[in-house]
């Protein structure tokens, strides 16, 4: 294949991945991993590094948006990030010396894990009393309502949510993709923050914990010009359409297919790795 | 929104994230249309093995300065990483905004927490290798 060809359909394929990603909340780097180990045969180690510059591009190219709306909720954002940046820090220490068939067999988990969580109720978890640690470190915030209102919300268990964001700091240093699934579990499920505020919040955090280990990645050589070129224009564009079709698409049967997508990309992840074939 | 002063940062830090992504992006199709003039029609780099080595692996345009001198020097590779400098500054920007902001505002707690992320991400991206 001549480097013309490959990067014509790595163009197209990060278009289609930025546009996936932005329509289900995963993110440009789920599909943007397969695509490289799977169709290309390209090894982990460059696919990871591409998988976070696909990260970067959603989370800043979606973010301009999300940050006028007042949803995300900075502070709190801004507090797990300690979490995640030193959870990245070490996973990305930790990858070099990780074989590809373990990185495919944690990424394969991983997909399950989101398909899985894809499937449960959307809360607004409305009357949750606050626990005293969340109350001083500020984190209790509002989100406005369809009809221009704001309502609060309180939050507990801070320091479960902060261990659990660790993890995907970890995840996230060593796959590449944001592990939102992690962080939306973290937040919505542990520490009970109404989802939008949690998926929203998730995002902005996404791109700074992805630069946290990108940075070192770039410096290994981990991150090669000629992926990440296509990769970087490609999901940004598909991120943008993405963007602007959500406001007037009804995505749930997207997000079905797209749920046993990822759950066929993950088994075939797993076998491949146990088998020894990467 | 409680005061105008939060509007006009929160303003500030969607406008950077618009640009950064922007001008990453238009350097990415810089160095790609120059990469793809000069090598496009050469067979596909072999990536399926990460070298393991790491000296190997380390190429010019893993420095900040081989990144530089490639961007003066007008390789396409140069300006290509160039972009992906530029787009994970966009983070970091977001990071260090939202720090002027809480002390702006005098909120010392959340401007220490804000200074940590961004102390995490310089020091790892100095020794961090």
């Amino acid at each position: 294949m001549t480097i013309l060809a490959f990067t014509i359909i790595l163009l197209v394929g990060a278009y289609l991945a930025g546009l996936l990603g932005s329509l289900t909340g995963l993110g440009g780097g789920v599909v943007v991993i397969p695509l490289l180990t799977l169709a290309f045969g390209v090894d982990f180690h460059y696919a990871v590094g591409a998988a976070l510059v696909a990260s970067i591009s959603t989370s800043s190219g979606s973010g301009s948006a999300y940050v006028k709306e007042g949803i995300t909720n900075i502070r709190l954002g801004m507090f797990l990030e300690i979490a995640t940046t030193i959870g990245a820090v070490c996973g990305a220490a930790v990858a070099i010396w990780l074989d590809n068939n373990i990185i495919a067999i944690l990424y394969g988990g991983v997909l399950i894990l989101t398909a899985a969580m894809q499937q449960r109720q959307k809360s607004d978890h409305d009357g949750v009393v606050g626990s005293e640690a969340a109350r001083r470190l500020k984190l209790f915030g509002s989100w406005p309502q369809k009809d221009g209102s704001f309502k609060s919300y309180q939050l507990k268990h801070v320091g479960g949510g902060f261990g659990v964001m660790y993890i995907a700091g970890i995840l996230s240093g060593i796959l590449g993709i944001g592990s939102g699934v992690l962080k939306v579990i973290a937040m919505d499920g542990i520490m009970k923050v109404p989802f939008k505020v949690s998926t929203t919040t998730s995002n902005f955090m996404m791109g700074v914990t992805a630069c946290a280990s990108a940075v070192v990645y770039i410096q290994r050589g981990q991150i090669e010009p000629g992926i990440a070129c296509p990769v970087l224009i490609g999901v940004l564009f598909g991120a943008l359409t993405g963007a602007r079709l959500l406001k007037r698409l009804d995505v749930r049967v997207l997000r079905q297919i797209f749920c046993v997508a990822i759950l066929l990309v993950a088994i075939n992840m797993i076998y491949q790795g146990f088998s020894g074939q990467f | 929104m409680k005061n105008t002063a939060k509007t006009d940062i929160q303003l500030l830090i969607a406008r950077t994230l618009r640009w950064g992504v922007g001008i990453a992006c238009a350097l990415a199709v810089v160095g790609g249309a120059m990469y793809l003039w000069q090598h496009g029609g050469e067979p596909m780099k072999d990536y399926t093995r990460f070298p393991a080595d790491a000296d190997t692996a380390r190429t010019a345009y893993t420095t900040l300065e081989g990144i530089f001198s490639g961007v003066v020097g007008f390789t396409a590779v140069g300006w290509i990483q160039f972009g992906v400098v530029v787009l994970l500054l966009t983070p970091v920007m977001r990071v260090a905004l939202s720090l002027v902001d809480f002390v702006k505002e005098r909120d010392w707690l959340y401007a220490f927490i804000t200074a940590v992320v961004l102390f995490v991400i310089i020091v790892n991206s100095i020794g961090g290798y």
